[in-house]
């Protein structure tokens, strides 16, 4: 609570000021409002070199200078000696203490080791997704002829303005940046790089002891009948891994990409307002998908150290 | 029909499949409140399950999403 009771008046100002200049805009001027094209995969801006530079690597780029950006000031806030850190930095400090809380709740003794992967995701795919709230994103970009397009720039006046084509082909925007969460590349990497970790700190762990979750034959001969079921769960444990892939990179790249599509949507139903409310569920969406991502990897990794033999054993210890 | 057409109605028809998951985090989300009543202390460790379980519950929610993404925007 740094800012003046001044500030926070001028703020609301800043707000219905800018809420006027949209029904100005929509009602008295009659700017139409257009729903951009829908594109699954993203789309490229320029090559550099024969390499396509899509909008999503524009804005993943963006993405990693936010983030080193507050590694670099939460650093030297920490190194300035406060006691008490404020701003971002102060927001980063409860977030990385509450992140470590819980990988020491689900991990225990690994909780230092599985920590990082947990805090990365985490920060990295917040502020990825948080990007969906920047103005002029996914909506400020060049305009290119499409088939199915349904832009069409035309002189209004002494201004070059956006309308509806007309009949058959037309244009689309291709935006500069789109927020990156939205291109299954980026969850599908994430993805395959946390379910690879989870099968190289089960095999530290646990050395070769961790493949007998997959090939379980302790139980075959022990017990009649049961000692097959075990083993036939133990193969299924092997897609169940194929489907952690899976699972992880589409819950990600669905939630955010059918969130700009829903943002898309109303902005072109009703382009007053009405939006505002579906920035505040996205907001939610954004945090609790991080949230959800980091600490599914987390309880996996944790899941692989303990294995399946020695659970009670452990958490007699812990 | 139309192959527009259909491709509209079968994205709908995907997207039936969101009633099962919205009862699963409904109940998922039930059980960690009455929990959280008889429990107060536990709020903590019920809380971080409870958004497990409505991960999980989710993830088939939005298999349903993609399907029908695919649907309306790739085929």
């Amino acid at each position: 609570m740094t800012e003046t009771p001044k500030q926070r008046v001028w703020g609301r100002w800043v707000v219905l000021a800018a809420f006027l200049v949209g029904v100005y805009l929509f009602y008295v001027a009659k700017i139409p409002v257009i729903m951009p094209e829908v594109l699954l995969p993203a789309e490229e801006v320029f090559h550099l070199g024969g390499f396509p530079i899509t909008n999503t690597l524009i804005a993943l780029f963006f993405v990693d200078l936010i983030v080193f950006g507050i590694a670099f000031g939460v650093s030297r806030a920490v190194a300035s000696g406060k006691q008490i850190l404020g701003g971002i930095s102060g927001a980063v400090e409860a977030l990385i203490e509450m992140i470590y809380g819980m990988t020491e709740g689900t991990a225990g003794k690994w909780a230092k080791t599985i920590f990082p992967w947990f805090a990365t995701i985490m920060l990295l795919v917040l502020v990825a997704n948080w990007m969906e709230m920047i103005p002029g994103i996914e909506t400020v970009g060049l305009i290119h002829t499409s088939e199915h397009g349904e832009f069409a720039t035309q002189q209004i006046g002494p201004f070059l303005g956006i309308v509806k084509a007309e009949g058959e082909g037309g244009h689309a925007l291709i935006p500069y940046v789109r927020v990156v969460s939205s291109d299954l590349n980026f969850t599908l990497a994430i993805a395959i790089v946390v379910v690879v970790m989870i099968q190289y700190y089960g095999i530290k762990s646990q050395g070769a002891a961790y493949f007998s979750k997959f090939w379980n034959v302790k139980t075959v001969f022990t017990k009649p009948i049961f000692g097959v079921i075990d083993f036939g769960v133990g193969l299924l444990e092997i897609v169940s891994e194929f489907s952690k892939v899976l699972s992880f990179a589409f819950r990600l790249f669905g939630n955010i990409f059918a969130g700009s599509v829903l943002l898309f949507v109303i902005g072109s139903l009703v382009p007053v307002f009405a939006q505002s409310i579906f920035y505040l569920l996205e907001f939610f969406v954004g945090a609790i998908q991080a949230f959800v991502f980091g600490l599914l990897a987390t309880t996996f990794m944790a899941q692989a150290t303990q294995g399946h033999g020695g659970e009670h054993h452990e958490e007699a210890h812990a | 029909m139309e192959a527009a057409a259909a491709k509209l109605i079968g994205a709908g028809l995907a997207m039936i499949g969101a009633i099962g998951a919205g009862a699963g985090i409904g109940i998922v989300a039930s059980g960690a409140v009455q929990a959280m009543g008889r429990n107060p202390d536990a709020t903590g460790t019920i809380q971080t399950n409870m958004i497990l379980g409505i991960a999980f519950a989710e993830a088939v929610a939005i298999y349903c999403l993609v399907v029908a993404l695919l649907i309306l925007f790739v085929f």
